[in-house]
């Protein structure tokens, strides 16, 4: 390989960049221009520009995702292996397992006669009747008599031993289902595969043949770029199809041909082995299925349309928790439209989708080939034109910025500010709990009412009296038919009158526009709501009250349009509009009415502009760049100042476990007559803890702001146990602050939770007794929460035993460590190996139990511990899959048994310590998030298992019966310890909370 | 036992920066210790949600990693470029030892078709792209770092803007050469240049 020159290479990529600004057609041309002189820099810049649209999965994500993926898919592989592997069935070497699903179980095999290499897939039990049987033949002998190159192949049906076989096309690349991979393919590449894919309906169609099931899952796509539908015919045969809502066996009807290399080993599909996609199929049945009505071609169409829709926008069209309400979804709801979840789609794509997605099959696309023809234009129209990439808009997902912000990690500590800060003040307004986040809402000008919504309806909330009254709906709305938004500023200074945004329910928020958008008005004080405006989104009522300034006319990024209208909505009049691509949000009036602020969306991100209502041209106060580091909203007091919260790299996050960015208020004082900037912009806090700050409104007085705060919330709870621990009641909120904390352990006494907190800013050992709200400290700061993931209270219950080996830091060295329950320093017990467990059994047992990884991690040690003397004789040991990182052990509170499970999916082991006999629970899961733990009696375990509901913690006897005990629908990563008399349990509980917060003397 | 000894984990990185091989030794299983636990993530279907952002893993990785209430980094675009050397290490490592475990150490030259759906076969290709970025840093240094800092390290525009101290814009168009250029080196053409 030559070395390339550094002028020679800068020269290329000066030319580079500058052909990618051109036209496909026209940088041929211009090349041509640019190095007449030079054939071969001509040459390089083709060659390199040929591969510019190539492959855009390309280096597209983290390595470290692509590598743990993978992982993901071998450990997948080693835990279901199979017993077919290396038979010879009928003439076909079976060589190995690709996948499986409610199709069957799919194998590479080698045709001996042929001498190549084939699919051979083996069909699920279920399908073994004999009538399943005939129909399966004669569907699946229609199939294989199409031949097209976008349909798989079959090449034989046989039997083999009572079990029925069919040979197909072995084939390499990746189902579609994974190519999309939760993100939009390229237009390109979404245009080709749905032509291909009508192509083959086309030809399936046309001999009578439907496919019924088609989905992602269903469509390969070969290494070549190609796409070859799958188990055509044979969908008539799957349970799911024919069956509704059973989600045992939907789960196993994520079934695809797994995509294969010659020489690598296999990658079955990892959706064999998730959860969270058990509707798979159910989400693609087209209306007329979900019926149960006799279907006919356009039922293809219909799941081909929500297939164009998912490579389009990267998203399912219907997602649902359970089968029903999938269903209901499909026949009811309009899925978001395309062109919201990606802006770059071109209006032509959004509006096949659409006419492919009507549910009634009158009025959809009658034939494949009139989809097919729409597709062919597109492609065409867009090969013709300007290939430059629009840049990607930021989309704003809020929830994925508040669980997970991008840029905490890298904080850093703040320098103490030499100007005593003003003495702010935060108050939380609402008290709702996770399970009832509050939405929206707005403070009345006079800081008296707060006008609310959540999840169930509409309140207002009296301060004075603490009192919160139910705002009546509208009679002529259904109920539960729309969701209702108060934004900022939507109160009337009479302090009785407030707006509201009606949205349809089916909306999610993300979409919410003035489209099907209607503004009401709703009184304090009894009177009837009255609509004022149709497809309007209200941005804030005037200060004088006399007008209120709404958007309308949405187009793809949002409002294209703000106007004005009077108190009882009349004499609107269009104030000002924004051209194509771009959209305005908000109107925040001035003090004096004379001026407003809005935000600009357009490409470049958005603009925050201050206007003259008496026209002129808008005055840019942020530029994009700096709205980029502006979180949540903004607010415009009457002194003129403007007040927003940004996001500081320099600031401390909020907590290690609570994953949020910190942010701090600021304010930016505007000469309040001509809206432009009159001084630097000042920080005003210096730590707040939470970003984000929505629907921020002040009081009229400018004193108070008021704002919706979301927060990730770890805290303990409590229950009590009956009916011999099988039953809970009296669940409450145990450890009352906002901090972090999780429980542990109890003492002997079972009167205190032992639980660990970052109250103080450091992780430490706290107590706290069940009558009481406020803990004592136990230890001194540990650091950080993962040192001390392994905790139990020695048998006497006098010392608390903690492994600090699952740090980083204590790599070298991992200690397991003895704390006076009474308070006092940390001492050494033993030295121990990485990630180590510790348990405990109750007195009169003595026995506390350390289970260590081999170095290969391929067993598990346990040893006997005394707290005091350290290290006993080794007790067990139990093998473990070295790929699978997780672990939990409990000891029986009598010391005679561990459970145990290397597997988050189970099972759960019971070894006896006497006779050294095993027992296997039999129950599976779906995951084990937490840690499992004895019940006080021996007799079962308290076990946490994440499901669709959310997580589950249940009561499981040994012989694998379940009990749900309750389920924390909000929050994952939960678990349940029971208090020694076995009379309580220890919840530990995470969430998410969202309450509208007050903000004072800033 | 009070203090964290999270700063080991900087330590580390800054021993190894600074050309200590036996702090990556050291650093390695906590890396493969992320792996194991975020492939977990991938087998129970916590992707299946799509609402954690593209790089929101791999920041939690950093997070667990290093103790960040406890770091005052003097430098931070200095501690991402270690963190982004660190997984361009570890990972091109990790996807060497099982290459050639599989191949039994046969050197292997991928088809252009092949190449194409590299997402499917990372290990292969990420040793590739490891040694053809190499061989970019040999003439233009700047966007190998891109590169590394994109992909390995799992930074956005912006961060990599900072660690760099060039403008996005920059970035982006560094990104998009580098990247082009990479997937022809891939793929095995023969190269045209003279």
């Amino acid at each position: 390989m030559s070395s390339v020159k550094p002028e020679r290479w800068h020269r290329v990529e000066e030319l580079y960049n500058a052909a990618l600004e051109l036209a496909v057609d026209e940088r041929m041309q211009f090349l041509k221009d640019a190095c007449r002189d030079d054939p071969t820099l001509c040459q390089e810049l083709e060659s390199l520009l040929s591969y510019e649209e190539r492959d855009e999965q390309f280096i597209n994500r983290p390595a470290f995702e692509v590598v743990a993926e993978l992982m993901a898919d071998e450990n997948a592989r080693v835990l279901e292996p199979d017993k077919r592997s290396g038979k010879t069935i009928s003439h076909f070497r079976v060589l190995e397992r690709l996948g499986q699903g409610g199709m069957g179980i799919v194998f590479r095999a080698e045709d001996i006669h042929l001498g190549r290499q084939v699919a051979l897939k083996f069909l699920p039990e279920e399908t073994r009747d004999a009538q399943a049987l005939q129909r399966l033949q004669r569907e699946a002998r229609a199939a294989s008599s199409l031949n097209h190159p976008n349909i798989c192949a079959i090449h034989e049906i046989g039997e083999h031993e009572g079990e029925f076989f069919i040979a197909m096309e072995l084939l390499e690349g990746q189902s579609l289902d994974r190519r999309i991979g939760g993100r939009p393919l390229p237009l390109e590449e979404c245009l080709t595969i749905g032509i291909q894919v009508t192509e083959a309906l086309q030809v399936a169609h046309r001999k009578g043949i439907i496919h019924r099931d088609i989905k992602p899952a269903n469509i390969f796509v070969t290494s070549q770029g190609q796409a070859k539908i799958l188990d055509f015919g044979l969908a008539k045969l799957s349970p799911t199809v024919t069956g509704v809502g059973d989600s045992e066996r939907d789960q196993r009807d994520e079934g695809v041909q797994a995509p294969r290399e010659i020489e690598q080993s296999p990658i079955p599909d990892p959706l064999l082995s998730r959860t969270g996609v058990a509707m798979g199929t159910a989400g693609y049945m087209s209306p007329e299925q979900v019926r149960g009505e006799k279907l006919d071609v356009r039922t293809d169409l219909f799941s081909f349309g929500l297939v164009l829709y998912e490579m389009a926008t990267g998203h399912r069209a219907f997602e649902g928790e359970t089968g029903p309400a999938l269903h209901s979804a499909i026949l009811t709801q309009a899925p978001v439209p395309a062109g919201q979840l990606n802006p770059k789609l071109p209006n032509k794509l959004g509006q096949i989708i659409s006419k492919a997605l009507e549910k009634n099959r009158d009025t959809r696309y009658q034939t494949v080939s009139d989809v097919r023809a729409d597709l062919e234009i597109l492609k065409r129209e867009t090969e013709r034109r300007n290939p430059l990439r629009r840049r990607i808009l930021a989309s704003a997902l809020v929830l994925a910025l508040l669980i997970i912000s991008a840029s905490l990690w890298f904080a850093k500590r703040q320098p103490p500010s030499t100007q005593a800060p003003p003495e702010i003040k935060f108050r939380q307004l609402t008290l709702n709990s996770a399970e009832n986040p509050v939405r929206n809402g707005a403070i009345s000008p006079n800081g008296k009412y707060l006008a609310y919504v959540d999840k169930l309806g509409m309140h207002v909330k009296d301060f004075a009296t603490g009192s919160i009254q139910d705002v009546a709906q509208p009679p002529d709305l259904k109920k539960d038919s729309v969701n209702w938004e108060v934004n900022s500023a939507s109160w009337f200074p009479d302090n009785a009158r407030f707006l509201a945004n009606a949205y349809p329910a089916s909306e999610p928020q993300e979409s919410w526009s003035s489209r099907a958008a209607d503004i009401w008005v709703f009184s304090r004080t009894a009177q009837a709501p009255r609509k004022l405006r149709e497809h309007a989104i209200a941005w804030g009522v005037s200060r004088d009250g006399a007008r209120i300034a709404f958007g309308t006319n949405a187009g793809r990024l949002g409002e294209r349009e703000t106007w004005l209208m009077d108190s009882e909505g009349k004499q609107a009049r269009k104030l000002f509009d924004t051209e194509e691509n771009s959209a305005l949000t908000g109107f925040y009036w001035s003090a004096d009415d004379q001026r407003g602020l809005d935000f600009r969306t357009d490409a470049s991100g958005d603009t925050l502009l201050s206007r003259d209502l008496q026209g002129g041209p808008p005055v840019a106060l942020l530029t994009p760049a700096e709205m980029k580091q502006i979180r949540g909203d903004i607010s415009w007091l009457p002194d003129g100042r403007l007040i927003y919260q940004v996001s500081e790299p320099g600031s401390e996050p909020a907590s290690f476990a609570s994953p949020q960015d910190t942010c701090n208020f600021w304010t930016l004082q505007l000469d309040v007559h001509t809206g432009k900037p009159i001084e630097k912009a000042k920080r005003l806090t210096n730590w707040t803890g939470f970003c984000n700050a929505e629907y921020a409104n002040a009081t009229a007085d400018g004193k108070r702001l008021a704002f919706l705060r979301r927060a990730v919330a770890w805290t303990v709870y409590v229950a009590d146990l009956e009916a011999g621990g099988t039953r809970i009641s009296n669940l409450r909120h145990f450890t009352l602050n906002e901090s972090t904390d999780f429980p542990r352990d109890w003492t002997n006494d079972s009167k205190q939770v032992v639980f660990i907190s970052d109250r103080t800013g450091q992780f430490a050992f706290y107590k706290q007794s069940l009558d009481e709200d406020a803990p004592e400290r136990i230890s001194t700061g540990t650091g950080s929460l993962l040192a001390t993931l392994g905790t139990a209270v020695s048998p006497d219950g006098k010392w608390l035993l903690s492994n600090s080996g699952d740090w980083p830091g204590d790599r070298k060295d991992p200690k397991l460590i003895r704390i006076p329950i009474a308070g006092g320093s940390p001492e050494l017990v033993t030295t121990t190996v990485w990630a180590s467990t510790i348990s405990c059994a109750r007195s009169p047992s003595s026995l506390c139990v350390l289970g260590e990884k081999t170095e290969d991690r391929k067993r598990l040690i346990f040893t006997s511990i005394d707290v005091l003397k350290g290290r006993g004789p080794e007790l067990a040991r139990f093998d473990l899959d070295p790929g699978i990182d997780y672990l939990n052990v409990d000891i029986s509170p009598d010391g005679t048994r561990l459970a145990m499970s290397g597997n988050p999916k189970g099972p759960i082991h019971i070894l006896n310590l006497r006779d050294h006999s095993e027992q296997v629970i039999p129950a599976k899961f779906n995951n084990l998030v937490g840690d499992f733990h004895w019940a006080a009696d021996g007799k079962g375990l308290y076990v946490p298992d994440q499901t669709k509901r959310g997580t589950e913690i249940s009561y499981l006897d040994l012989h694998g019966n379940k009990r749900v005990l309750w389920v924390n629908p909000s929050g994952w990563n939960t678990s349940a310890r029971p208090s020694p008399d076995g009379r309580h349990l220890a919840i530990q509980i995470s969430s998410v909370t969202s309450n509208i917060w007050m903000m004072e003397n800033f | 036992m009070e203090a964290p000894q999270s700063h080991e984990v900087t330590a580390l990185l800054r021993a190894w920066s600074a050309g200590d091989a036996e702090a990556l030794e050291k650093l390695t299983p906590l890396v493969y210790r992320e792996l194991h636990r975020a492939a977990r993530r991938y087998m129970v279907g916590e992707r299946s949600g799509h609402t954690l952002q593209a790089t929101a893993l791999i920041n939690e990785v950093y997070m667990r990693l290093v103790d960040v209430r406890n770091i005052d980094w003097q430098n931070r675009a200095h501690f991402l470029a270690m963190c982004a050397q660190l997984m361009r290490q570890i990972l091109t490592d990790f996807a060497r030892s099982r290459h050639y475990q599989k191949r039994g150490g046969r050197a292997h030259h991928l088809p252009l078709n092949e190449a194409l759906v590299i997402s499917s076969q990372p290990d292969r290709n990420l040793v590739e792209l490891d040694e053809a970025l190499k061989r970019l840093a040999l003439f233009d240094d700047r966007k190998s770092r891109v590169v590394e800092l994109r992909f390995f390290g799992g930074l956005d525009v912006n961060e990599t803007a900072q660690v760099l101290k060039i403008s996005s814009q920059t970035v982006m168009r560094d990104w998009r050469l580098a990247r082009t250029w990479l997937l022809r080196e891939l793929s095995g053409d023969e190269q045209r240049e003279a």
